[in-house]
This record gives structure tokens, sequence and C-alpha cells, in this order.
């Protein structure tokens, strides 16, 4: 054990002290063990929770609690966990799923909008009061949505608009963040002469947002999107204290009460298994839209990151 | 399940169930006078009025696939219609009717509500007396401890559901190997047995939860003790850490300070894994249990027995109850004839009663069940061919009819496992922990405004 450690220690201070690689083989250039196990590590972390609940999904009741967490168990109950799925209570797991994605789908894509027109305006015009603004929506950020529920929850049933999907929809539609990193991204991706050219050919402010900035815009409205999509994807507390009609509910909050009812007591059901695999199934579509727009999102990141 | 959450809504709860809000109600028969004033009773005109004329019910329950009894009722009644909602178990419902409650908007008529929670819902005057509409006369349907749960001050605030009196599930593999033939019939015996089985199997003879105030209520139901007390206005009793209630912790604390009982919290992926892997060799628990462990352990099956609990001294026969809710009416609906009718229909008429406890394995707190040889002749293959139904509806007649709840339950829980609960957790001295649960009950009580008895 000490013996590893030093050799790791060892390989730290060989990988820190090392001199810049040639230029001739960045790409072959060695990369210490240490960093290699630490991404290991990383990766570990992130994929075991997942691995688990694949695996998990596969089980039926009794296998889950008698046997072990990373390996199948004695039975392979995938399929009848996700019969299980998308028929128990008349199978309102598919209401749940499509109310996800309509809510997360609608959020982001306003969301993105907004924080675009937002970023832009921000990035490229002086206005008065425009720093002031600015460090309002940043102030904004360290306010935790779960904080803004119950408030917004009082002004919504004043306006009587809790129990419709209004009310998950219109306080997703706001992103500070989402605003924050288009003025960053905005500020480099488009160049001041261009608008000034597009204002010489007498286009007005409208035009050269939609056709000029939007365009060059790409990679960081993606970036955007997802951030907001995932957000309203797994946003718990909201809906939670928002609605109250069980065919209105997102993925979250139906699975959190089928797992309820697993420890009713009285009138329990036990869907352990079938809560399980409802959420396997409800994180699949966000892996999907991860590896489909990993092109974008990575080079949203790098280009803010080089140029910021 | 989220931690923040929770704790926020349970501070909400305490927020609104303590501030009298009195929701915007006016129609006469829906006022609630503290103590029933002299509301004659309806007409029969009246009703066949009120179940003829189109109307449109809200109704919140977390008891799954009710849609069945729902569809029985309007079928019954057809010019009624009835919206199932599920907004959550448990504390999150009664945020959510609290809320509704005091925002004026939103509520539903007819609400599930757990026994315990019932005089926190009076208090705040938000529930509905059904003495006049016709509810005094359910009482001979019903098992009389279960009609004194919700009675109060001669008003009727619910129609039972489902109850929980509670008994001992036990393996009788695992006692035969302890050289245990016969369930223990008295404490003594069952702490002896606890011994016998520890040595022979290494199982513990049973998990005590160190996260279920409710269990422990139970036990000390069972005990004959009453910790709480409410007038029913704004006087508490509460002896959380009298000397009876001391005697039964000071048993408990024996047997966990042994180690021949554990203190998992329940509901836990520990605690399942501990029915399948026969970690416990039983459970003292209520008659929902036997249904529960067949949905978690199937593995089990046809290793389990049903018994009436340990007593305290020999000879005695005596039962408490843990879980069980009920449907009541908020004063706030502007139905309630068609409220009350649904909330006592359901609950009262067998073709209902009968899919209850056969199809959501509710455990009847209505005779007509109850005494039904249908049900109770019931043979259980996850019990070995034992008529568990039998046994339990012999255990709900034993239960204390006097147990009284104290108008701040969600409160007194919480307490309940910041002291005792822990100190269960820890291994630690339960005395000093209930002395601890009474300071903070007593305090919390008087910061309300309530006179503490």
């Amino acid at each position: 054990m000490t013996s590893t450690q030093i050799d790791v220690a060892a390989t730290a201070e060989a990988v820190v002290s090392a001199p810049p690689a040639s230029p001739q083989s960045p790409r072959g250039r060695r990369r210490g063990p240490l960093l290699t196990v630490m991404l290991w590590i990383c990766s570990l972390y992130f994929v075991l929770p997942l691995f688990w609940l694949f695996i998990a999904s596969t089980k039926d009741n009794e296998d889950l609690f008698s046997t072990f967490g990373l390996w199948f168990g004695n039975r392979f109950a995938l399929w009848e966990n996700l019969r299980s799925v998308f028929t128990v209570q008349d199978g309102i797991y598919a209401q749940w799923a499509l109310n996800t994605v309509i809510y997360a789908v609608v959020s982001a894509t306003g969301a993105t909008l907004l924080a675009a027109m937002a970023g832009y305006a921000f990035a490229k015009y002086e206005f008065p009061g425009s720093r002031a603004l600015f460090s309002i929506t940043l102030g904004a950020i360290m306010i935790p949505l779960t904080a803004l529920a119950l408030p917004t929850y009082l002004l919504f049933s004043k306006v009587g608009l809790t129990n419709t999907p209004w009310a998950i929809v219109i306080p997703s539609l706001v992103s500070p963040f989402g605003v924050f990193l288009m003025r960053v991204y905005a500020a480099d991706a488009i160049p001041d002469s261009l608008i000034e050219a597009a204002r010489v050919d007498g286009a007005g402010e409208f035009r050269i947002f939609g056709q000029v900035a939007l365009r060059l815009l790409g990679p960081g409205l993606v970036t955007v999107f997802l951030f907001s999509l995932v957000a309203t994807w797994n946003n718990y507390f909201l809906p939670l204290i928002m609605l109250n009609s069980s065919s209105l509910y997102p993925l979250t909050v139906g699975l959190a009460q089928q797992q309820a009812a697993s420890a009713a007591g009285g009138g329990s059901q036990a869907l352990f298994s079938t809560v399980i695999t409802g959420s396997f199934v409800s994180v699949i579509p966000l892996v999907v839209a991860f590896l489909f727009l990993q092109r974008y999102w990575q080079s949203g990141l790098a280009t803010g990151g080089v140029k910021a | 399940m989220n931690k923040a959450p929770k704790a926020a809504l349970t501070l909400a709860a305490a927020a609104v169930s303590t501030s009298l809000v009195l929701s915007g109600c006016s129609s006469a028969a829906g006022t609630t006078g503290g103590g029933g004033a002299a509301a004659a009773p309806l007409g029969q005109d009246a009703i066949t009025k009120a179940l003829n004329t189109p109307t449109t019910l809200t109704f919140w329950t977390w008891v799954p696939d009710i849609d069945k009894q729902v569809k029985l009722f309007q079928a019954k009644y057809p010019k009624i219609k009835v919206k199932v909602e599920n907004v959550g178990q448990g504390l999150e419902h009664y945020q959510k009717v609290r809320t509704a409650v005091k925002s004026g908007q939103g509520a539903p008529d007819v609400v599930q509500i757990e026994y315990q929670f019932i005089s926190s819902f009076t208090l705040t005057k938000s529930l509905l007396d059904l003495a006049p509409y016709g509810a005094d006369d359910l009482e001979g349907d019903y098992v009389p401890w279960v009609w004194n749960q919700v009675k109060q001050n001669g008003g009727i605030y619910a129609i039972p559901q489902d109850t929980g009196p509670l008994g001992n599930l036990y393996r009788t593999d695992i006692m035969k190997k302890a050289g245990i033939a016969t369930p223990p019939a008295t404490y003594d015996e069952y702490a002896a047995a606890a011994q016998k089985v520890k040595d022979a199997t290494g199982s513990y003879i049973s998990n005590l939860p160190s996260n279920d105030p409710a269990q422990v209520t139970g036990l000390l139901w069972q005990a004959g003790i009453k910790p709480f007390s409410y007038d029913g206005n704004r006087t508490v009793g509460i002896n959380a850490n009298s000397p009876e209630v001391k005697k039964v912790l000071a048993y408990w604390q024996g047997l966990i300070q042994k180690g021949l009982v554990s203190t998992d919290g329940d509901f836990t992926d520990q605690w399942y894994q501990g029915f399948a892997s026969g970690k416990y060799a039983g459970w003292l628990t209520a008659a929902w249990g036997p249904i529960f462990l067949q949905g978690t352990a199937k593995g089990t099956a046809g290793k389990w027995s049903a018994a009436p609990l340990p007593q305290w001294a020999r000879g005695q026969n005596a039962s408490g109850n843990w879980g069980g809710s009920s449907d009541a009416v908020l004063a706030s609906s502007k139905n309630p004839i068609a409220a009350y009718e649904l909330a006592k229909w359901i609950n009262n008429d067998k073709s209902s009663t009968t899919k209850f406890a056969n199809e959501q394995f509710l455990f009847p707190a209505a005779k007509n069940v109850l005494e039904d040889p249908a049900f109770t002749g019931g043979k259980s293959s996850f019990f070995g061919g034992q008529q568990v139904n039998k046994q339990f509806a012999e255990i709900s007649g034993t239960v204390d009819t006097k147990f009284e709840w104290l108008p701040f339950m969600d409160y007194a829980y919480s307490a309940f496992n910041d002291t005792v609960g822990k100190a269960i957790g820890d291994k630690g001295d339960l005395s000093a922990a209930s002395d601890a649960w009474q300071t903070k009950l007593v305090s919390y009580a008087k910061a309300q405004g309530f006179t503490v008895k």
C-alpha cells in the first residue's frame, strides 16, 4: 500500500516536472499512470450508479433484496419489469413520460431563446443600467430554484395557474445561468464588425439577431438548451408543489409517488422493481440527447474556454 | 426522497396548521360548529335531491386503484362524477390539503386522513362534522375502537377506511430451529425466546426501527398507556415519559442492548433485505403486514405464521393499532351531502369494503367484512395455510378503545425521531430519551398556545 503511494507520488512529480512534449508528436505523449487511474476512478464514479440502475432493473423484487447489487440476480426480469412499468395504474407512466418531454422541450426551447436574446443584448448593446441588470442576473444564479418554489407557488395560486402545465413551464423559462453563458459566448462569437456591416447593409436589429447572430451562436445555444432540458427534466420540487392531478405529473413526481406506494404499509403495492425500471427508462432519453448533441456541446464549451 | 423538500414541507405544514385560518366557506351546511351544534339530521329528501343533481366531487387519496370503488359509487349514483387525485402520501398529502384549504382554491371535497392526524384538521376547523348528515347511525357498523378515533366531542369527522391492529408475525422455521414450539404469550417469554433464537440461529427475534414512531406508539397503545390527550379545543395532555412508558421502553432497551433485537430503520433497503435473508425471525406489526411481506419477501413464502402480540401479564389479551386511515369531508366543500355520501358509501357498502379488503388488501374497519366468513375464512399459503385474516380480525377486537392523539402529531413524530428514535438506533438510554421527548412536546405545545394538562 505504502509503496504504491510512493510510486504514485513519484509519478505525479514526474508528470508535473516533465518538460513539454516535443511538438512533433503531441498525441504520442505518454500520460502518467496517475492520470489514467484518476480518469478510471472518475468514470467508475459516474458510470457505477447507472450500471447499478441497469442491473437492478433486470431483477424482480425478491432478487433486489437478496442478491449482490452490481451483478445480475437469479432471474432476468427486465422484460416483465418493462411491461409492468407501462401497465401499472393503467399505464400512467406513458402519460408522465409524455408530460416530462413536453415540459422539458417547451421550457428548454423557450429558455434558450430568451437566454440568447438577453445574452446577445447584454453583450452587444450599451444601454443605461446594463451593468446593474447583468449583476442582478448574475446574483440570480446563486438563488437555488428550490428556494423560489414556494413564493412562485403563492403567486401562481393567486392567478389560478396551479395544477396546470403553465405552472411548470413558465418558471422554467427563466435561466439566469443561460443568460450569463450566452453573454460570454456572444461577446466572442459575434464580431462587432459583422453587426456593423449588417447595419450598413440596412438590416434591422431583429433581423441581425435572427439571421446573423443566432447562426453564430449555435454551439452556445445547444449548451444552454441541454442545461435547461436537464434541469426541467429532473425538476422535482416545483411540480411536486404545483401539481395535484396525477395526469399532469412529470416522471420525477410520478415515480416518487409509486415509490412511496411501496412503503405505504396498509394498501401498499410492492412496486420496487417497477419504480427502478421506470427510473432507468426515464434517463435513457437524456443520455441519447447528450450523445447526439455532444459535438455541439463540446465545441461550445471549448470555444468559450479558449476565448474567455 | 430528497431530505430538504421534506423538511421544508414539514415546516410549512406546521406553520399552516397553527395559523388557525378558517377557509372562506359560507354555506350553512358547511359550517362546523364546535361540538356539532344543534344541527338537525338532514331529511331524506335533501339527500335524494343532492344525489340526483349533477355534481363533480374531488377526492384526494393515495389508496392505489381506488378507482374501482369509485366506479361502483358512480354506477350507483350516476349523476355524481368523482375526480380521484393522488397528491402524495402522508405528510406531503396533508401539506397539500392545508395549502389548498388556506389558499381557498382547489381544495378537494373528500380527503384521506390517517387517524392520528384527524385532530390536526379539526383544530383548524377544516373538517365537516358528519353527524348531521347521518354518520351517527353508522357507529354500529365499525369496530368500537376505530369509531372512537373518528369521534370528537360528539362530532363525527371521518369515516373509517382501514386499520392496523398489531400482531406478531414470525418465521416458524427459525423458531423451530431455536426449539420454540408456540409463539411467546408474554413479554417475559418473548425475551427468553429472543435469547434462544439468537443463540441457535443468529437471527434477531424482531427489529425495533429507529425511525418509526408509529410502531412504538402502537406498542404503547397495547400496554394501555395514553401518552397523549386532546380536549378538542386548546388543552392537550402529554405524558410521554410516564413510568408506564418508561417500563415499556426499558424492556426494549434491554433486548436491544443485549443484541437480541436489531434497530434498522424500517422501509429501508437494509430492512427489506433483512426479511429476505432471515435476519429477522419476526415482526411485531399491523394487520397490513402479512400482505406487505408477501410483496417484499416472496422467497420466504410458507414459512410465516401470525399470532397475537405477547402480553404484559399472563392471561391478558390486548393490542394496539399501527396505521390505517379514514375519509373525511372538508368544511369548504360546496357539495357536502354528496361528498359525505361518497366517503360513507365506499367505506360502508359491502361491495366496496369487500373490494378494499380483497383487492387493495386494506385491513377492514367495517364489521360487514370483518365478520364475513368469506373474508376471515381465507387461507394464506404465504402463512402456511393459516387463516391470517381471522387471526387479525380477532386481534382487532382486543385493541384498547380509548387511545387519543395530539393535534400536532407531525411534530410529535419528528421529535420522537430526534429523541427516542435516535436512542434506539444508538442503543442508548431510552428513559432519558423519553424525558427529552416529553420536554420537546411540552414546550412546542406551549409555544403553539395550547394549555398543557
